[in-house]
């Protein structure tokens, strides 16, 4: 017990004015707004996809973009909640990307039926994982570094959530950009292999997120 | 805790003291001796202050507490568990580990030792064994007679003086 006691007076002997952490929905309205405008910056140096405009006619490829912006705005609000060790008491925004992710599996499948003749494969394959894995690096890293400010007492879906954050800016970003079609292709070259890296984010939160 | 916030020693001590008394049972129930539960009370102690600055005196407190108390109670019964798992391992196998997470450091053993050794003989010793000689908490306190949360606290103190002196 006496040890407990001089425990409290040297922890209370290093209590200084601190000013608390802001609050999770401004932390990741501000992420949302970070990762946006480097989406746009790089979409205006490398430019959008000539067809965009006839694009979102297509109620798919709407509803494809619109469920990658969903686990966008998701990904970043869970990771801003989940950097509090109670999840700032919001537990269901916590896990709110699982919900976007349903949908977009489900416009996913809708998608595959809806390609009918299916659309021509492109040349390319795994350039576009690399492509999205270089873009996605900078918000990736970036995040890790501010979560590692906080004290997250769920370390893997932390990480998971990060770079779900991160890597839908990049699929986000591609999607835009590169005038391809193919579901066979988008599934195979985009989306399966992100889901792989995304699922590395729950060893790198163990890993990197510990406090 | 918003009175810590702003800076209020005495509010935080008590604070402390309270949450130390609310835990105390919670991780009784728990833990199946009584130092086990001493030293992860600390642990938790240590968490909150180092955490503090994510509660914002807006919300209930308590389940804020319970959520640090709650992980870093998971964390000790996973390392004991995998102490027991691990129990068998040949002792070279660690040695071999050991240097490298230690190197990880900012900075090394060596580089501080000249501060090490200007701390008060006790301390220095318990630094001394955990950082150069590669002892854990429980190991040094059974070799110095003294028991683990007072090598803990002892330890944590005198990292208190060296960051103090480093950042100088």
């Amino acid at each position: 017990m006496d040890n407990m006691d001089d425990l409290i007076a040297s922890l209370s002997k290093e209590v200084t004015p601190l000013k608390p952490a802001p609050h999770p929905l401004r932390l990741g309205l501000k992420w949302l707004a970070i990762a946006t405008a480097y989406l746009a910056v790089t979409l205006s140096i490398f430019g959008v996809r000539p067809d965009l405009m006839q694009q979102f006619i297509k109620p798919v490829f709407s509803a494809e973009i619109m469920a990658l912006c969903g686990i966008f705005i998701a990904s970043a609000l869970s990771a801003a909640v989940l950097s509090f060790p109670d999840l700032h008491q919001k537990r269901a925004l916590a896990f709110a990307p699982l919900l976007m992710f349903a949908l977009f599996v489900g416009v996913m499948g809708f998608a595959w039926h809806a390609d009918q003749p299916p659309a021509p494969l492109p040349m390319h394959s795994f350039e576009c994982t690399l492509s999205i894995l270089m873009f996605s690096l900078l918000p990736a890293l970036a995040i890790f570094n501010v979560l590692r400010r906080y004290a997250s007492t769920h370390l893997s879906y932390s990480g998971i959530a990060a770079l779900l954050f991160a890597f839908s800016t990049g699929a986000l970003w591609l999607r835009l950009y590169e005038a391809t079609d193919s579901v066979v292709h988008l599934i195979e070259w985009h989306y399966l292999p992100i889901m792989g890296v995304i699922l590395v984010g729950g060893w790198l939160g163990k890993t990197v997120l510990k406090w | 805790m918003q009175c810590s916030l702003n800076g209020d020693a005495q509010a935080y001590a008590a604070l402390l003291k309270e949450t130390a008394r609310l835990l105390r049972p919670f991780l009784a129930k728990r833990l199946y001796h009584g130092n086990e539960v001493d030293d992860v009370l600390q642990e938790i102690l240590i968490s909150i202050h180092k955490a503090r600055h994510t509660y914002d005196g807006e919300r209930p407190y308590l389940p804020w507490v319970y959520a640090i108390a709650r992980f870093r109670l998971q964390d000790h019964l996973r390392s004991h568990y995998a102490d027991e798992l691990h129990g068998a391992e040949d002792i070279a196998e660690l040695e071999e580990t050991l240097p490298d997470e230690l190197t990880e450091a900012a900075f090394s053993y060596e580089s501080i030792s000249g501060e090490v050794e200007a701390l008060p003989e006790k301390q220095a010793s318990i630094l001394r064994l955990m950082h150069q000689e590669g002892y854990t908490a429980k190991e040094v306190a059974a070799k110095l007679g003294m028991n683990e949360s007072a090598v803990k606290v002892s330890a944590h103190r005198a990292y208190k003086i060296l960051r103090e002196r480093l950042e100088r």
